[in-house]
This record gives structure tokens, sequence and C-alpha cells, in this order.
């Protein structure tokens, strides 16, 4: 089995957990899921032909397609593609959505917050309302 | 034997716990949910590299930067440290553009 073909697997898995969140109407914001993952894929560049370049890691080239980014094989960006869609949908699905007063609590400048959590709330797609209101109103009370 | 890999992936995970704790990025943004995101996510990436090893594709390579250390054939115990860190460095990111939003949204 080739390296992409073991990718399309676990790509499918992805796919299908970031499915099950935008069904259940728990999906991550994606404009925030596509800023990290140009940013997951520029780190990967430079770490990847690192790690690769200090001998930390090897390929077996009949495997691989030939592509490269420098001397990383373009396969092993797959692992930062699903890092960054897996993870966030996951963190959705699982309920941090219920969690979103704590990044604001634990800031310093609390005369803002509640105004910021409203429009958080209401930038959110009204579906997760039901969650994310109660614990912010008693919260950042 | 070297700890070079693994000690740079020790600060590098150091870092991201600061960053977090600092910022209320994963952990400190919901401890709960963290746990299981994280634990979820490295062990997906440990399968993933599990098949890769499997079936030739990818191997551990001759260096003297990693320890021996390893917890299945061709698979160093430095990969778990490395697959945490791509984990939590993303949710740190997703948290941090997240805080952002809510930043801007609150200036506008």
């Amino acid at each position: 089995m080739s390296y992409w073909a073991l990718n399309a697997i676990f790509l499918a898995v992805v796919a299908a957990v970031a499915l099950a969140a935008i069904v259940t109407r728990r999906a991550p914001r994606w404009a925030s899921v596509a800023v990290a993952l140009a940013v997951v894929l520029l780190m990967t560049a430079v770490f990847d032909n690192i790690m690769i370049g200090v001998g930390l890691v090897g390929y077996d080239e009949a495997k691989i397609s030939g592509a490269f980014v420098g001397i990383a094989p373009l396969e092993d960006f797959a692992y930062a593609v699903a890092a960054v869609i897996l993870l966030p949908s996951l963190w959705a699905l699982i309920g941090g959505a219920r969690d979103r007063r704590s990044p604001h609590a634990a800031r310093t400048n609390n005369a803002q917050t509640s105004e910021n959590a409203a429009q958080t709330n209401n930038a959110q797609t009204s579906q997760n309302t039901a969650q994310t209101s109660t614990p912010k109103g008693t919260g950042d009370a | 034997m070297g700890l070079l890999y693994l000690v740079a992936l020790g600060i590098a995970l150091t870092g991201m716990v600061m960053l977090d704790r600092r910022f209320g990025l994963f952990f400190w943004r919901s401890a709960r949910t963290a746990a299981v995101v994280l634990v979820v996510g490295v062990a997906f990436f440990l399968v993933w590299d599990l098949f890769g090893i499997g079936l030739g594709i990818f191997f551990r390579g001759e260096t003297d930067f990693m320890t021996d250390l390893q917890i299945a054939p061709e698979l160093p115990i430095e990969e778990v440290f490395f697959l945490t860190l791509l984990c939590y460095l993303t949710m740190n990111l997703y948290g941090a553009l997240e805080l952002l939003r809510a930043r801007r949204a609150e200036r506008a």
C-alpha cells in the first residue's frame, strides 16, 4: 500500500468526524481552522525538512509519490491537514463550545468580558445557543 | 543514544503549556475537553504511524539525536512527544484564533 493510500484511509476518518460535527450543528469555526491550517502547513514544511535532514525518519522510495516540499514527502503534510480539521472538530463535538467563556475569564479585562461573550454568542450560529448562553451568562456576570 | 530531540520536544511542549496557561487557549479553556481531544488525537496519529511502519512506508532514521527507546518496532518514544506537540500546537493556535476573533468583535 502506498503512503497516499494509507493517508486516504485516515483522512476519511477525519472527514467523517468533521461531518459528524457539521450534521450535529457543532462544527468548529472554519475561518479559524483555515488560518491554523496555513500556519501548521508552513511549520510542517520547515520542521519536517529539518527532521528528515538530520535523519530522524526515513522513507521507502517505492511507496511515496515522489512529490516533495524540499526533502519532505508531500504525503507528510496529511498529518497537518488531519490535525487542524480533526482536533477542532472533536473539541466542538465534545463540548468545547460550552466552555467558550474560559478564554475570556482568563483575561484581565473583565469589564468587557460579558459584552465580548455576548458577541461571541451572536456570531456563533444559533444552534449552540442553548448550551453556550447559560454558562456564559452566569460565569461572566 | 542521544537526548537532543527529546529535550527539544520537551522545551517546545513546555512553551505550549506556558502559552496555554497565559492566554487560556486549550487546557486552561476547558481541561476536560482538552484532555479528551489530546488523548484521542495522539492515539489517532500513533495508529496512523503504526500502519505506516507496518506497511514499510517509513521507519526510524539512523541518527545520534534520538534515544534508543522505542514503544514499538521503528516507533521511537520521541514520536509520542512529537505528536503531542503537533496536537497541542494545533489546539493552541485554534484557541488563539478564536480569542483574537472575539477581541476583534469586541472592538467593532
